[in-house]
């Protein structure tokens, strides 16, 4: 009896030994797979060049017509415009909606504005 | 632009714009933030918002604005060349399980579940359920179109796809799902949802489950697959960073899951087609549909009016985010009822809704403002449609346009449309007369044999 109970006793502790559950006790070191994906590089875009002061130039403030914005965006040019009236503040709406692009405009504030401040959301 | 700018911006947006701005190679940009949100305040309160401080750096906001077109620049502000980013290991640090699977949640790399880890040993397992190489780039994905795609290969899916708990021969469904580059986690605040639908012999080979609970938890298939998707999103689409890459404001249930499940295609009636046919593939072909939207309503109607009526009624009622998108799931007891009624194919069924469906006045007349003015001015059939009152229904129907919000980003995917913006889908067990009404719109249909 005490032969069959002894034999039992050495199953269960190799049983426990080998299983993989008990094999790897809490303190021992895994290594796992990275889930991450590969982020593109970014190439880093200068500023642009400031100027001293805004006195006699011409700003765009761009309505990106973000839904129900509106009367923020004439609030912002109503603001600047009585602060400071030796600029000329002028409101552009971008075409389409708040996601589109609109390369004419952008071209446009280069060719005839010296600065720009862009609405976005929300 | 290559002028002087400065993006004014609601406070709340704070961690995204910076996020953004960085991705797009401008990382000193010169913010100005105001309280959020914006919409819909009175001049008075906007006003207000503009005369005080921003919320973020305690500045004037008038005077910050006017600074962040003037001060000069700095050094850094006129770098050029790549910005330091820390390179991607194939490997994590060693560590114990239990500190591995802290790193992950930590790391927002779960959905908040547990998971099982990616040992090199279960990902090589993942991978010889594929004939493609480990190596190979499987696809681009980003949180939406401002944002930076992340490109992937058949291993880093393999990895996702072990701690989804996927079995390996799923792994080509789930390669296909990744291949259509379509974050499940759209960064928008909306919280948009997926859906996708499988057709085919997969259906059968991996015993996934289209009878009783087709939609529900009940089947490892559509489980850990729909399950695998939103990790995808998250590792590698670059997306679901709350505040950073993910602004739904209460977050979607369904993004879990992602409503993923197969047609019934024994249960559609005779003349039906299945999903993927519609979509041009052959009936042989295994094939995952996505689609994007809301919300889900599971719906019966114990009346004697035909459930085609029912459902006619109930889609000229319904309302969410989207106004031109609708997917029916049905029963296949309810697709019987329909077929009997007259609708021989589904396009039949598809096109009587989108033809009978009008618009509710108080819904038409808020997005119309220029046939709001005709019809004041007496001009037809503007005229008529205004004297039908607040309540009632304008004989035009919303679901015109199949419209795609976060669409896919690769390029490498031929997009076919819908030919309706209303989807028809049979599902489900045959235990009564239930059908599901959805916002959810058709995106992509992508083939999985090209992926075993």
């Amino acid at each position: 009896m005490k032969i069959r109970a002894g034999y039992v006793t050495l199953a269960v502790f190799f049983a426990a030994a080998f299983s993989p559950v008990f094999a790897q006790t809490s303190s021992e070191k895994v290594i796992v797979m990275n889930p991450r994906g590969m982020k593109p590089p970014i190439r880093q875009i200068p500023m642009a060049e400031r100027p001293a002061t805004l006195e006699g130039k011409t700003i765009y403030i761009v309505d990106t017509r973000f839904p129900r914005t509106r009367k923020f965006v004439e609030a912002l040019v109503e603001t600047l415009a009585e602060r400071y009236p030796e600029t000329d503040w002028i409101l552009k709406d971008k075409f389409g909606g708040y996601m589109d692009d609109d390369p004419k405009l952008w071209a446009d504030t280069k060719e005839n504005a010296h600065g720009a401040i862009v609405t976005v959301g929300h | 632009m290559g002028v002087p700018t400065v993006p004014v911006i609601t406070s709340r947006f704070q961690e995204l714009v910076t996020s953004i701005a960085f991705k797009r190679g401008i990382p000193n940009m010169r913010m100005v933030y105001t309280p959020h949100p914006v919409t819909d305040r009175l001049s008075a309160l906007c006003r207000k918002y503009l005369e005080g401080k921003d919320p973020i750096t305690g500045e004037p906001i008038l005077e910050e604005i006017v600074s962040g077109l003037t001060l000069p620049l700095s050094a850094e502000d006129k770098g050029t060349g790549f910005l330091p980013r820390t390179p991607r290991r194939r490997f994590l640090e060693p560590d114990t399980v239990e500190n591995l699977e802290n790193y992950f949640y930590e790391n927002n790399l779960t959905d908040g579940l547990p998971i099982v880890l990616p040992t090199e040993a279960r990902v090589t397992e993942m991978l010889k359920a594929t004939s493609h190489s480990p190596d190979e780039v499987v696809g681009r994905m980003a949180a939406s179109t401002p944002h930076e795609a992340w490109e992937y290969t058949v291993e880093m899916v393999a990895v996702n796809a072990v701690m989804s708990g996927a079995k390996p021969e799923y792994f080509p469904v789930i390669l296909a799902i990744a291949s259509a580059g379509a974050t499940s986690l759209v960064s928008s605040t909306s919280s948009y949802a997926r859906m996708a639908v499988f057709n085919g012999p997969i259906i059968e080979e991996l015993g996934m489950n289209a009878g009783i609970g087709a939609m529900g938890p009940f089947n490892r298939a559509n489980s850990t697959i729909g399950r695998c998707w939103t990790l995808i999103s998250k590792n590698l689409g670059g997306s679901g960073t709350p505040g950073e890459t993910y602004m739904g404001s209460q977050g979607n249930p369904l993004n879990y899951g992602n409503l993923c499940f197969p047609e019934r295609e024994e249960g559609l009636p005779a003349g039906w087609d299945p999903l993927h046919v519609q979509k041009g593939f052959n009936r042989s072909e295994s094939v995952v549909s996505i689609f994007g939207g809301w919300s889900f309503s599971d719906i019966a109607w114990f009346t004697p009016m035909p459930v085609h009526e029912v459902i006619q009624g109930w889609l000229e009622h319904f309302f969410s985010t989207t106004v031109s998108g609708a997917t029916i799931i049905m029963d296949p007891t309810v697709a019987a009822d329909v077929s009997d009624a007259g609708f021989k194919t589904k396009k039949s069924f598809a096109d009587y809704l989108a033809e009978n469906t009008g618009t509710p006045a108080w819904l038409y007349w808020q997005t119309r403002k220029e046939e709001l003015e005709k019809a004041e001015d007496g001009v037809e059939p503007y005229a008529s449609y205004l004297k039908l009152g607040e309540k009632g229904v304008i004989p035009i129907s919303r679901f015109t346009e199949n419209i795609v919000i976060g669409t896919p980003v690769n390029p490498s995917v031929n997009f076919p449309r819908s030919s309706t913006p209303i989807e028809i889908i049979v599902t489900g067990g045959g235990t009564n007369t239930y059908w599901s009404g959805s916002d959810f719109h058709h995106a992509v249909s992508v083939s999985i044999d090209k992926w075993r």
